[in-house]
């Protein structure tokens, strides 16, 4: 099948005023088919969250190919969207408002919208907080609204910046789970950036380990589990076989970074 | 519920109040059995307070009342229309923030009412010139708070609206407005007690009518108890509106008003 999601030796270095340049990215390959989940997990300011920018549309890189569905990314676009680890949900807002928020800046009319908005505050489990504000949810629950709010648009792509980092150890084993039920119903592509190689191996078909800064592929593991997975699977030892085998590729990074 | 719990739930009121209470009396008693200062020079609440009655009954304090108000809102409202925006903009575009930082940063540090003068000559005697000196001391914390509201504009919300594809315009109405009516309301705040500065000031200075005119005639007739009651209405006004803003930052702005730590 042909690559939905294709970086071919992307490069990018910051440029900061009266200081160096910095090198976040160097020729980074990258292919992901419709339908994936891919994670990528790297040592901390390995470019991991730059280069989900790039794919979103916000950052541009310097030079390499990055092509959407067969067309070069040049800006922002409704088919990919973006869970931001700090949420990014906006405090005037209710719920409803929030997950509202993509279909209004696409023109949508109002009485589909909220239509929308009913049917995704369903499938990310808020019924009946719908006129709730932010600050009156937990973590877990905001980024459920940030998950809503990426799905009502219907995007091909879902980018995930660490979107469970900032969640307790509990609620994030249980949204990592719900998420996995709602990518089998929906199956969008998913690129998925994150510090745990466990939630990585749960997730994914595949895991990209990419190297110090600056950012590179280093190694790709296809995770061979079967499909759909649940919270015991992790426990088998397969499943730490798999972790193993990533923590084994990432470990020379994060050594070759503390000598530094 | 209990009269105590009643007391522990409202503790903030009913010591404000007993506080006042107290003041009053001791203002009372010390100038008619401590120090019974001639009335010519220095007045007391029982003094001020039949003068309060008899001045609420006269048409002249409504009148000096309808006059200055006049002017308030004139030079108020002109501050709101002029400082919002160019807040706004100064905010978001950065050569209009260098260009105009120097004049503002200067206006705002100096006495402004040295201008009175300037003022009354240019506009006149009239509400025109007040609401110019009014307008001349609000617009500034106006301008001031909505630039700091637009630069504490969380940039992940303006990647958020950029990510979906949201232009400028998207940004300012979704973003950066709304959370910048918080400050803007505390600019509000601001603005009331200058606005009040300017009209007192202009009255003292060149004027035959308003409250601040009646203020700065009481005195220099000496009828003190008269001049009080003029200030007390100022302070009640002043108070009144700055406790309008506050329930209306809650009402309009009720994400902000939770986290607020008392």
């Amino acid at each position: 099948m042909a690559s939905f999601i294709q970086a071919q030796n992307l490069s990018l270095a910051f440029r900061p005023k009266n200081r160096e340049a910095v090198t976040a990215l160097t020729d980074l390959n990258l292919a992901v088919t419709k339908g994936e989940f891919v994670s990528i997990v790297g040592p901390s300011g390995c470019g991991k969250s730059t280069f989900l920018n790039i794919v979103l549309g916000l950052i541009k890189h310097d030079s390499g190919t990055l092509q959407f569905n067969g067309t070069p990314i040049t800006g922002p676009s409704q088919e990919r969207a973006m869970v931001f680890q700090e949420f990014g949900l906006l405090p005037w807002r209710t719920v409803e408002g929030n997950v509202e928020l993509g279909l209004e800046l696409k023109g949508t009319p109002a009485a589909e919208r909220t239509r929308r908005a009913a049917e995704l505050i369903k499938l990310v489990g808020l019924n009946g907080f719908e006129s709730h504000y932010p600050h009156e949810l937990s973590g877990g629950m905001k980024q459920r609204v940030g998950l809503a709010r990426a799905l009502a648009t219907e995007p091909q792509v879902l980018l995930m910046d660490e979107p469970f980092a900032a969640l307790d150890a509990q609620t994030r084993d249980l949204m990592q789970t719900e998420l996995l039920q709602i990518w089998e119903r929906t199956k969008k592509t998913v690129l998925f950036v994150t510090h745990s190689i466990e939630e990585a191996a749960y997730l994914s078909d595949r895991v990209i380990v990419m190297t110090a800064r600056p950012g590179r592929t280093k190694d790709v593991l296809q995770i061979d589990l079967p499909r759909p997975r649940d919270y015991e699977m992790r426990l088998t030892p397969e499943f730490n076989e798999i972790k193993l085998r990533i923590w084994e590729v990432l470990k020379e990074e994060l050594n070759s970074r503390a000598q530094t | 519920m209990s009269a105590k719990e009643y007391f522990a739930e409202h503790r903030r009121f009913w010591i404000g109040i007993c506080s006042v209470f107290v003041l009053v009396c001791a203002w009372e008693l010390t100038l008619t059995y401590i120090f019974p200062v001639n009335p010519f020079f220095f007045t007391k609440p029982s003094l001020i307070g039949t003068a309060f009655l008899e001045q609420i009954q006269s048409a002249k304090l409504w009148h000096d009342l309808a006059v200055s108000s006049q002017a308030f809102i004139w030079g108020f409202s002109f501050a709101v229309v002029i400082g919002i925006p160019l807040g706004l903009v100064m905010g978001w575009r950065r050569r209009v923030e260098y260009s105009l930082d120097p004049f503002l940063t200067a206006l705002y540090a100096s006495p402004l009412v040295a201008l009175a003068p300037l003022f009354i000559i240019i506009f006149g005697v009239g509400v025109t010139g007040k609401a110019a000196l009014v307008f001349l001391l609000a617009v500034f914390p106006f301008v001031f708070n909505t630039f700091a509201g637009v630069k504490s504009t969380d940039s992940l919300l303006i990647n958020v609206i950029r990510s979906f594809g949201g232009d400028e315009k998207d940004l300012y109405l979704k973003v950066i407005l709304p959370s910048t009516i918080p400050y803007i309301i505390a600019g509000a705040r601001l603005a009331i007690g200058r606005g009040l500065v300017g009209i007192i000031v202009g009255e003292f200075y060149a004027a035959s009518e308003g409250i601040g005119f009646a203020i700065s005639q009481a005195g220099d007739t000496y009828r003190l108890p008269e001049m009080f009651v003029g200030i007390i209405i100022l302070s009640l006004i002043a108070v009144v509106l700055t406790e309008l803003m506050r329930k209306l930052e809650s009402t309009v702005a009720p994400w902000r008003a939770s986290d607020e730590v008392r």
